[in-house]
């Protein structure tokens, strides 16, 4: 079983990747996965997968999407006039 | 974060939004079609209600905000989404679970898997989360907003947002654990 840091590393870890912890606790558990190979293996594959999500998403809009965007939005200002 | 000096007008910003909001409208509706739909439609509403945004706060969490709404009043009726309570029903106790380490022979071979995994992987991962998963997943990993903000785009408390994100990731990695496993990339027994 692991012990108490660990139990409050790995509960904390998406929190301390996505960074919402208080300094306090961002030195407290940083400080345990410097100390800790088993957490800190956790930590690097969470946070790689965070990467692999954030990476795989990048797509651009259609041009056609930016023109009938652009019309709507001319449409309302006339309208609105 | 909004610089608010001459050269700003509330279009300009938001049309510079268009290519991130449609990245996600196509993650929420799986499909490019319902995916202009929904982008066409965010940025109707925004300009209606253009005298309702606050100058100065954030506009990108407003628009995302918009689009949510949209999708949940109008694509999520059309899509009819099954069992979504069963993931919802996870029990505290399961979550404390799986809060443990693993071998460190299974960690590497995890890691070792990670690498053949490509942006089709991760995407089809993510696409087999149900919304309030993959919307919870795609906000704060794709577009790096905060707990609190995610919070008032899904409308609902921060510790929900929280315990969504938990089972979100954690079911993604299962997923891609099992993609990797498929393909002979990850050996589950490794250091057991
Ligand atoms: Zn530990």
């Amino acid at each position: 079983m692991p012990k108490r840091q660990c139990q409050e590393a790995l509960d904390k870890l998406f929190e301390y990747i996505d960074g919402e912890l208080t300094d306090e606790e961002l030195l407290r558990i940083g400080a345990h996965l410097r100390d800790c190979p088993p957490c800190e293996a956790e930590h690097r594959i969470n946070e790689r997968i965070r990467l692999l999500v954030s990476q795989a998403h990048g797509d651009k809009a259609p041009h056609q999407l930016r023109e009938r965007v652009l019309s709507t939005i001319q449409m309302a200002r006339e309208e609105s006039r | 974060m909004t610089t608010n000096t001459d050269g700003f007008t509330f279009e300009t910003e938001a049309l510079s939004y268009m290519d991130q909001l449609y990245a996600a409208a196509l993650r929420m509706t799986r499909n490019p079609a319902d995916a202009e739909d929904l982008v066409q439609e965010t940025f109707a509403k925004a300009f209606a209600a253009e005298d309702k945004f606050t100058p100065g706060t954030n506009l990108k969490a407003w628009l995302y905000r918009i689009q949510t709404n949209a999708f949940i009043n109008t694509y999520r009726k059309k899509q009819r989404e099954p069992k979504r309570t069963d993931a919802d029903a996870v029990e505290d106790w399961q979550l404390a679970a799986a809060a443990t380490h693993q071998s460190s022979g299974l960690a590497s071979a995890e890691q070792v898997a990670l690498d053949g995994i490509g942006d089709d992987d991760v995407r089809n991962a993510l696409s087999e989360l149900s919304d309030d998963f993959r919307m919870a997943v795609y906000l704060s990993d794709v577009e790096g907003f905060a707990y609190k903000e995610i919070a008032e785009i899904m409308d609902t408390p921060v510790g929900t947002v929280m315990s969504r994100l938990h089972r979100g990731r954690r079911m993604l990695r299962e997923k891609l654990r099992d993609y990797a496993a498929e393909r002979g990339i990850y050996d589950h027994k490794a250091g057991s």
